[in-house]
């Protein structure tokens, strides 16, 4: 392959969340102008695409709205997932060795139950191609690294049940940040456990830790998961001059863990320091993607860059020790685990829209099989959203579901809607985005 | 009365245009050797007495600079790179770069001064001749590349060519191989330059002579002489410009401008030809001289046929005249001809011909049309795909595309009529063949317009405007908005047009983005990109009809 990467770059110039909100148009102009002026598009390396619009069907493999994912997103959406499609037929299809898409807006904050915005994500790009990836071209085990500083809580969510996808996210601390989740606790329901992997770093950590943390841990598991294809979703907040975050991750780093991780599709997050990090960073992750020579690319500006504190590395030695226990005794837990619940595993959750004040309780279920993955449900209750406040009783069905649980999936679906607790019964073919409302 | 000369690879065409009318048109060879002696001879052939005086203005499309180039004819260029950090560009430029510090951002902050202790060397060294000086972000603050202009004249260089003179576009690559390219062919263009000024002169041609640009614009002599780089592949240029005189299509076109040896596709919408989103390459290098959306493949009527086991293939070589005007060999116009596509000449000798071939002479004719036909459509999807993948960066134009659908194919040159048939058939598009176009490379040149475009950055935070293309930075004047923007670079193109003596000219806005730029979610200020142009295109059009040769 002559072209080794494919880059969707689709700034959506005319798409912000509110005028002064850090998702505004001027976001990635300054990445355009550094990209354009640096030559890249004309690189023999670098093949451009142009994302295409995502159909609804291919957002509803991973979510499903209330009252419906089409009355919730606006049309740059469909354009950036739809980005993430084109990158990821274009590697599918061999026209490129990897691919970037280079899109906004970004999704790692979108669960799979959806009312409204929340940490500036409507839908979860990554998702919603894994489960392209799944369906279209069949592709069974996929690894998602998670290289933003938030918590890809979204993500965790949709994934949580899903052995196949082993999501592993390092990020700044939750106690000190937005969301507020991802501890190593947070490990996947009792038969994906071991796929989720939080990774909690302490505020100020830089490259040294960063990598640090990849090699001693992060790249031990991605050679045991031995996944079919790697997905990064490529955040760049851990930046030292990020305003929303407090970390000291330079352009170098990141770009030195995109050639480390050689991600077969790498899709942007946040990142937030537009004018001072994005440009450089993105410099680095697409030279690096392209197996071409990123050791040039460093900031003009190292002033506001500090030495990493010794307690963070403390904080990765010990991160390396328990969740790589964690990990590599995952088989055994889970069978634990399984035979503990006894068919049937519940937890509760509250969830804050911070973009809508909304307000979200919901109860998941999942029903264990014998001779499938069983399937879940999800009971929602949300106050205060743009469409007042709304309820509903959602059934998913997993691509691997047996008859038998189909049946009784259907079943319980009927018998809720029965008892009119619900303004929305809902039942989600993950398989083909098809959802239908009981 | 205007003139226009158009040097072309195998005949060098003039014609004189008057009153919309063609009123003389002339044909010679061209002499490779010597290509101001073949415009010399094509020129005073259509000069008839007494018109001299008459003339309004001489545009020529000379393959002087592309030869230069593709010949290697050019002189050696000392290039000096202010890169900063980023891409290493091991391999970007023809030849390896002098590199010197200091460093401009995106924002068009000077964030290194050039430390000229690293540079002894460069400031001890004695320079003579051309050289190219080029630095990255240059077109957002220019100051570095003109501390190092001013350096390398007191080392001896006479005429230093800077990459943000050459374009105001961002792509530093690409303007510093503009600037090395400039630099390269300023020797041999120059002294074609006087040779023609001496050569009107002496035939008491006093009006303004014009050179045709890549982008079917053209320049006055003097003016080209500061971006020599830009008269490269004007012959293609010249035909699309023919075609716009001719046709001017009005429904989005596909354009097959079909010669002996190759025939040139481009892409029309609104009446005129589509321009290609960045560059040409120049033998393998990325420019940033403006060019159109066009392809050259090597299929003409006089095309080389070659038997292949179960089909035939067609060209790129040149195999001569068609038999059926008396060539001893077949060509794809004899198979035309046979498939009765078209009918000219002596059609026995295109049979005779085609059956040398062996088998049935009619569906051997059809398979060689078809091959052609094959590689000529498979071309025009290529650029309907690479068209298709131009940048976009707003939701709007996901949605509403920028996939260029055509609607008519339009035929022009000698083989055109068959061919061009053909291929409509094959796309299912109507075929539209304008009337007179022996000479619509020549009639192109005579009717070009001047092209001039320039943009303009003004970020408020900082206080500053740019227009590029002038090279200065300016206060913002108080009151800034996009409406002053638009009249600040209007006003800059209206006065440039003055300075080259183009004729005047509506501005109109290409393109322009307005951000808002924000601090800690305070509003800092505004960052306006504005572009603005000449109208393009040709003078006027020309009514149809061809004179006697």
């Amino acid at each position: 392959m002559k072209n080794t990467l494919g880059l969707v770059f689709f700034p959506a110039f005319d798409w912000m969340i509110s005028p002064t909100h850090p998702e505004r148009q001027e976001r990635l102009l300054y990445t355009r102008d550094q990209l354009e002026e640096e030559g890249l598009f004309d690189c023999e390396e670098i093949k451009e695409y142009r994302p295409r619009l995502a159909q609804i069907n291919d957002l509803q493999r991973a979510h499903v709205g209330v009252p419906g994912i089409a009355r919730l997103i606006t049309p740059a959406h469909l354009a950036s997932a739809g980005g993430c499609l084109t990158a990821a037929d274009a590697v599918m299809r061999k026209e490129v060795k990897r691919a970037f898409a280079l899109v906004r807006p970004p999704g790692h904050h979108a669960m799979r139950v959806v009312h409204g915005i929340r940490g500036f994500c409507t839908v979860n790009i990554e998702a919603i191609m894994v489960e392209y990836l799944r369906s279209r071209y069949g592709v069974r085990k996929i690894a998602v690294i998670d290289t933003d500083v938030h918590h890809g809580d979204g993500s965790q969510d949709v994934f949580y049940h899903d052995p196949n996808t082993l999501y592993i996210s390092f990020h700044q601390d939750g106690r000190t940040l937005y969301p507020g989740t991802g501890f190593p606790e947070e490990a996947g329901s009792p038969g994906a456990w071991g796929t989720n992997i939080n990774l909690p770093l302490l505020p100020g950590t830089g490259d040294e830790g960063l990598h640090r943390l990849y090699d001693g841990l992060i790249s031990h598991i991605l050679e045991d998961f031995q996944p079919e294809l790697i997905i990064n979703s490529a955040g760049q907040d851990n930046h030292f001059s990020d305003p929303l975050a407090s970390m000291a991750v330079t352009a170098q780093g990141y770009a030195r863990l995109a050639d480390k991780l050689q991600a077969d599709i790498a899709v942007l997050e946040g990142g937030y320091s537009v004018e001072s990090a994005l440009p450089y960073v993105n410099t680095g992750i697409i030279l690096a993607m392209a197996g071409m020579d990123y050791s040039k690319v460093l900031e003009p500006d190292m002033s506001e860059l500090r030495k990493q504190d010794p307690r963070c590395n403390k904080r990765v030695d010990q991160l390396i020790e328990q969740v790589g226990d964690l990990y590599f005794n995952r088989e055994r837990t889970r069978k634990e685990l399984l035979q503990k619940c006894n068919g049937v595993w519940q937890r509760k959750k509250h969830i804050y829209y911070d973009e809508e004040g909304i307000r979200e309780q919901q109860v998941e279920t999942v029903r264990y099989c014998k001779s499938c993955g069983g399937y879940f449900t999800i009971q929602t209750a949300a106050e205060d959203t743009r469409f007042g406040d709304q309820s509903a009783f959602i059934v998913c069905l997993p691509r691997d579901i047996c008859p038998s649980c189909r049946q009784r999936a259907y079943d319980e679906a009927l018998r809720e809607k029965k008892t009119g607790r619900w303004q929305y019964v809902f039942v989600q073919q993950i398989v083909d985005g098809f959802i239908e409302t009981i | 009365m205007l003139l226009g000369i158009d040097v072309g690879g195998t005949f060098t065409d003039a014609v004189v245009v008057a009153d919309k009318q063609i009123l003389t048109q002339a044909k010679v060879p061209t002499n490779h050797g010597d290509v101001l002696q073949s415009i010399l001879a094509a020129l005073d052939k259509v000069l008839l007495d007494g018109v001299a005086q008459s003339v309004q203005r001489v545009v020529i499309s000379s393959t002087i600079v592309t030869n230069a180039l593709t010949e290697n004819k050019i002189e050696p260029v000392f290039l000096a790179v202010m890169t900063g950090p980023g891409m290493n560009v091991k391999g970007k430029f023809p030849v390896k770069p002098y590199f010197v510090s200091g460093y401009v951002d995106h924002r068009g902050k000077i964030t290194a001064q050039i430390d000229w202790t690293k540079h002894r060397d460069l400031l001890a060294a004695k320079g003579n001749g051309v050289c190219a000086a080029s630095g990255k972000f240059a077109v957002r603050q220019p100051q570095n590349e003109y501390l190092l202009e001013h350096e390398l004249r007191k080392c001896g260089y006479t005429k230093v060519f800077l990459g943000s003179e050459l374009s105001g576009e961002l792509n530093f690559v690409r303007r510093t191989n503009s600037a090395y390219f400039a630099a390269a062919v300023y020797k041999v263009f120059d002294k074609f330059c006087q040779k023609v000024k001496l050569a009107m002169a002496n035939r008491c041609i006093t009006a303004p002579i014009h050179i045709l640009k890549a982008d079917g614009g053209t320049l006055p002599l003097d003016v080209a002489l500061e971006q020599p780089v830009e008269a490269v592949f004007t012959g293609p240029a010249a035909s699309v410009l023919g075609i716009e005189a001719l046709a001017a299509p009005k429904v989005n076109s596909i354009s097959l401008d079909v010669g002996g040896t190759t025939t040139d596709i481009a892409f029309w919408e609104k009446g005129l030809p589509l321009m290609a989103k960045r560059g040409a390459s120049i033998n393998g290098y990325p420019t940033a001289v403006r060019a159109f959306h066009m392809r050259s493949i090597g299929i003409g009527g006089d095309s080389r046929i070659t038997k292949l086991a179960d089909s035939y293939q067609v060209g790129p070589e040149r195999e001569g005249a068609a038999a059926a005007i008396g060539g001893s060999v077949a060509t794809l116009s004899d198979a035309l001809i046979v498939a009765g596509y078209v009918c000219f000449g002596d059609e026995r000798k295109a049979w005779q011909a085609i059956a040398q071939l062996g088998g049935e002479p009619a569906v051997e004719a059809r398979k060689i049309v078809a091959s052609a036909v094959a590689q000529i459509t498979a071309t025009i999807k290529e650029m309907l795909a690479e068209w298709a993948k131009q940048p976009v960066y707003t939701v709007d134009d996901v949605i509403r595309g920028t996939e260029f659908e055509p609607d008519q194919l339009i035929g022009v040159g000698g083989g055109s009529l068959g061919l061009v048939r053909a291929v409509g058939e094959a796309m299912n598009l109507p075929v539209e063949i304008p009337q007179g176009a022996m000479v619509a490379n020549a009639i192109g040149a005579a009717l070009a317009r001047p092209t001039l475009s320039a943009g303009l950055r003004a970020d408020t935070t900082d206080g500053y405007y740019i227009i590029p293309e002038s090279g200065k930075r300016e206060r913002l004047p108080s009151g800034f908005s996009q409406r002053v923007a638009e009249k600040l670079l209007a006003d800059w193109l209206r006065k440039q047009a003055v300075d080259w003596q183009l004729p005047d000219q509506e501005v109109e806005l290409i393109s322009c983005e307005h951000f808002r730029t924000i601090h800690s979610y305070y509003d800092t200020g505004d960052i306006f990109n504005l572009r603005m142009q000449l109208k393009p295109g040709i003078l006027h059009k020309i009514s149809g009809r061809e004179v006697e040769l």
